[in-house]
């Protein structure tokens, strides 16, 4: 083909139209909010009538269990896996029963599960109206905002990034402090600028503001429709995320290795060695005011736990300014039998009879708050 | 930065306002300049210095071709050209490919030679603003284009971001006259501009990034799996590479003709190409128009006896596939392509004018291609050559070693896709929008786009062509 044919007369302009050009513009805007708010408001309809989404990790399993259940439960754990394989709700019951104040609990802990996802789940429990839970125990700890690249992908780092809990975040990130008017200049610059160690806070940023947009344009959803339609959640599935009593606890035996014993036994001894207490951030308070506040307003009371691990010695439990109760099991000096090797599976995790201990002592506990009063 | 990122649609949307409100050609040029940088930027702002490196050694090489009537010198300057901008891609690409394969060939007639690779960064994008820049030079050199003086226009026409990093091609003689002349913003198709961004996102971040789990899955482990699974596998990556590919370039021409820029055309139907001869005509146009202009016709073309018309199409075809990568792979896929190209002009010189061949070929013509083509894209897209092997062993053979498998119903998917492309090649999607009054347009547009992101998976995954 000749040279020539490639060279298509692509840049002579036609002659424009004569309209007047205020008109065109003034037209070319309308059309453009026109097509905008037809997204919008697609998006927004869309997210309206849209199922809960599919999460891995057992999220969708253990929320569909709770709401085809949810006034059958009076008692609710959320968190990570320090609560998904620590407590059991069959121990915690039976305890509870024998001291003569029943209850009805489930374990709504997921492996990975911290603030903000806690915080954004804990929302759409409360959203579904139990109306029997009164009680409803929340994993004490601070709000991460740091993904592994490998979950960054998962619909699990996504589902829940709406405006409460990516405000948040983007205000930890930027160190805006949690009042109304967003400031802090300086800290802007140095992320700009990636000067002061603040290399990654900017591509954090950058994906916390790309997951709000993905999660209110519903991007990914439609596996959702396929998969409410198809239902294609097998029995052994459910099993092996809500546990074979069906109350959401997974039990994990496995023991430590002697080297694993002597790597924990020197975290231990340094955790123990550090002096003092560490508050949570301003941020992390502000969003567990928010779950409180949530869990208060369905009328059940918000009771905070710090559960027994290495990396949670040390976190300040008194004058937190949260109004609910608080329960906390980080004092080795205090419950030495969490802490012994032979019931650990590493720093963050007990073993089945370790988690069993806990439970015992949490329900212990819990009975006798309720029974001072403190806990109504 | 990528097309399918939101963060591009809020980029482009402060482009496209700013330079629609400026009033003069040159401030225009000057804001889609910076921007150009800007985007390139956003991957490595360090790169954004071999870009102005290869324009200004151009432009330098430009004048001092329009200045010079001697041959001599203008064969030096035109060498200089040729050698930096291929200098530099040959570092940057095939660099450490050269030295590991001489290495290894050391090894093998038994003379080990201990060689050390660099830790080389492949700057995106370099193969394609490479090719724009030497066109430039290339057809000052020919007579074909005026040496630029205005050293903007150069920079704008080889760094221009919708095509920069993933192309079309685009060469001098097409570009640079379009930035003698304001453009008008009555004068762009806003409409089909958008419905080709769209139909580009939907290729790419629907269609590619949805297949390319399952293409990625086989290709990772071929050994594992059955035959049929193999066909699934090789038939979803020829669905991921040309919508993504396409899907790119769809973008990239709207986004320059929102801007007043007419951008060459890149794919035109390719899988429905009835020879291999065909296909290139259809697929990534401006680069095999490219190869023929620069490479093969200077070589000798047609020109000449059969066998020397046959080396210039193996060489042409060679250097394509290692164009596109530095791997052995990609010269076996180059040589597979060449190879295919050569029978089909011997069975068209050997069936002249015999009935029975054109009626046979009336069928036969569409499949043979595509498995031709599709036997090309395992090499492609195969890790190493063993891993070819073995599923071209599947493919070819039907003889699938594993027992995982994918489900059947992929097959469904296949086809399905393949019959809303024949849909699209008749013009059925793109054309009843273009007759609705504009508010219902844009509506229709604001809908449709809400309603493909629920198709967009959660993951971004780069554009193919970006490692090129």
């Amino acid at each position: 083909m000749p040279f020539r044919e490639f060279v298509p007369k692509a840049h002579i302009e036609r002659p424009a139209p004569h309209q007047p050009t205020g008109r065109n513009t003034a037209r070319a805007l309308i059309n453009t909010g026109i097509g905008a708010a037809a997204f919008l408001v697609t998006c927004i309809g869309l997210r309206l009538v849209l199922p809960f989404p599919e999460i891995d990790g057992g999220v969708s399993q253990k929320f569909r269990f709770f709401a085809a259940h949810k006034d059958e439960f009076d008692t609710l754990f959320i968190g990570s896996s320090r609560i998904y394989f620590q407590i059991s709700p069959a121990i915690f019951d039976r305890a509870t029963r024998e001291s003569g104040l029943p209850t009805h609990s489930f374990n709504f802990g997921i492996g990975g599960m911290y603030l903000p996802e806690t915080g954004y789940l804990l929302e759409q429990i409360l959203k579904l109206k139990p109306l029997k839970l009164r009680w409803v125990f929340i994993e004490y700890d601070e709000l991460q905002t740091k993904w592994s690249p490998e979950n960054q992908t998962s619909r699990r780092a996504l589902y829940w990034a709406d405006w409460k809990r990516v405000s948040l975040l983007l205000r930890k990130l930027t160190d805006a402090g949690t009042d109304a008017v967003w400031a802090n200049p300086a800290k802007v610059r140095d992320i700009i600028l990636h000067q002061k160690d603040e290399k990654s806070t900017r591509t954090l940023l950058t994906f916390y503001a790309t997951q709000f947009e993905k999660n209110y344009t519903n991007v990914a959803r439609a596996t959702d429709i396929l998969n409410y339609f198809l239902d294609r959640d097998t029995k052994e599935r459910r099993v092996s995320y809500l546990g074979a009593a069906g109350d959401g606890y997974v039990t994990r035996p496995n023991r430590m290795s002697p080297s694993q014993a002597v790597g924990y036994e020197r975290g231990l001894a340094t955790a123990m060695a550090q002096s003092g207490t560490r508050p949570l951030s301003s941020y992390t308070l502000e969003a567990y005011r928010q779950c409180g506040q949530e869990v208060r307003e369905i009328g059940a009371i918000p009771i905070f736990l710090i559960t027994p691990s290495t990396t949670q010695i040390g976190i300040k439990s008194e004058n937190t300014g949260l109004s609910g109760v608080m329960m906390a099991f980080n004092n080795p000096r205090t419950y030495p039998n969490l802490y012994r090797t032979d019931v650990r599976r590493d720093g963050q995790h007990l073993t089945r009879s370790g988690a069993e201990e806990f439970t015992r002592i949490v329900a212990a506990n819990f009975v006798e708050l309720r029974r001072t009063g403190e806990i109504k | 930065m990528s097309f399918v990122e939101f963060r591009f649609l809020w980029f482009f949307l402060l482009v496209f306002v700013v330079y629609w409100t400026i009033r003069g050609n040159s401030a225009r040029k000057v804001w889609l300049l910076v921007c150009s940088y800007a985007f390139y930027a956003a991957w490595n702002w360090k790169f954004t210095f071999l870009v102005l490196g290869s324009t200004t050694v151009d432009y330098i090489v430009g004048l001092m071709l329009g200045r010079s009537e001697n041959p001599a010198w203008r064969r030096f300057w035109i060498a200089t050209s040729v050698c930096v901008n291929l200098g530099v891609l040959a570092f940057f690409k095939y660099f450490n490919f050269f030295v590991s394969s001489a290495s290894e060939f050391l090894a093998w007639i038994g003379l080990p030679a201990s060689v050390n690779t660099l830790n080389i960064i492949l700057p995106v994008g370099i193969s394609f603003y490479t090719f724009h820049s030497m066109s430039y030079t290339i057809d000052v050199y020919r007579g074909k284009q005026r040496p630029i003086s205005n050293f903007v226009d150069l920079s704008l026409f080889v760094s221009f971001f919708p095509p920069l990093v993933a192309g079309p091609i685009v060469r001098a003689v097409y570009f640079l006259p379009q930035l003698g002349s304001p453009r008008k913003f009555a004068n762009v198709d806003v409409r089909g501009a958008i419905i080709l961004f769209l139909a580009g996102f939907i290729k790419k971040a629907c269609i590619a990034d949805g297949v390319a789990p399952f293409a990625d899955r086989y290709f990772a482990h071929p050994a594992n799996f059955t035959a049929t699974s193999a066909w699934i596998g090789v038939l979803f990556y020829a669905i991921q590479i040309y919508c993504d590919f396409s899907g790119y370039t769809d973008m990239a021409i709207a986004a320059a003709r929102l801007l007043g820029y007419q951008l060459p055309n890149n794919f035109q139907f390719p899988y429905f190409a009835r020879s291999v001869s065909d296909f290139w005509r259809r697929w990534h146009i401006s680069l095999s128009s490219w190869l023929r202009d620069y490479l093969y016709i200077p070589l000798g073309g047609n020109r000449g006896s059969r066998a020397f018309v046959y080396r210039n199409v193996m060489i042409t075809m060679l250097l394509g596939g290692l164009w596109h990568g530095a791997a052995w792979t990609f010269v076996i896929w180059g040589a597979l392509h060449g190879t295919a190209l050569l029978i089909h002009r011997e069975w068209m010189r050997l069936t002249e004018g015999l009935k029975w061949a054109a009626h046979a070929m009336r069928w036969l013509a569409w499949p043979i291609t595509i498995y031709a083509v599709c036997v090309a894209w395992i090499f492609f897209r195969a890790q190493d050559l063993s891993g070819a092997g073995t599923i071209l062993k599947q493919f070819a053979l039907f003889h699938g070693g594993g027992d995982e498998h994918f489900h059947r119903w992929l097959l469904l998917v296949i086809v399905a896709l393949v019959f809303i492309h024949w849909l699209n090649s008749r013009r059925w999607f793109g054309e009843p929008w273009r007759r609705w009054p504009a508010p219902v347009f844009a509506a229709a547009y604001g809908c449709t786009f809400a309603v493909v992101l629920l198709f967009v998976p959660p993951h971004y995954t780069p554009f193919i062509y970006f490692q090129f």
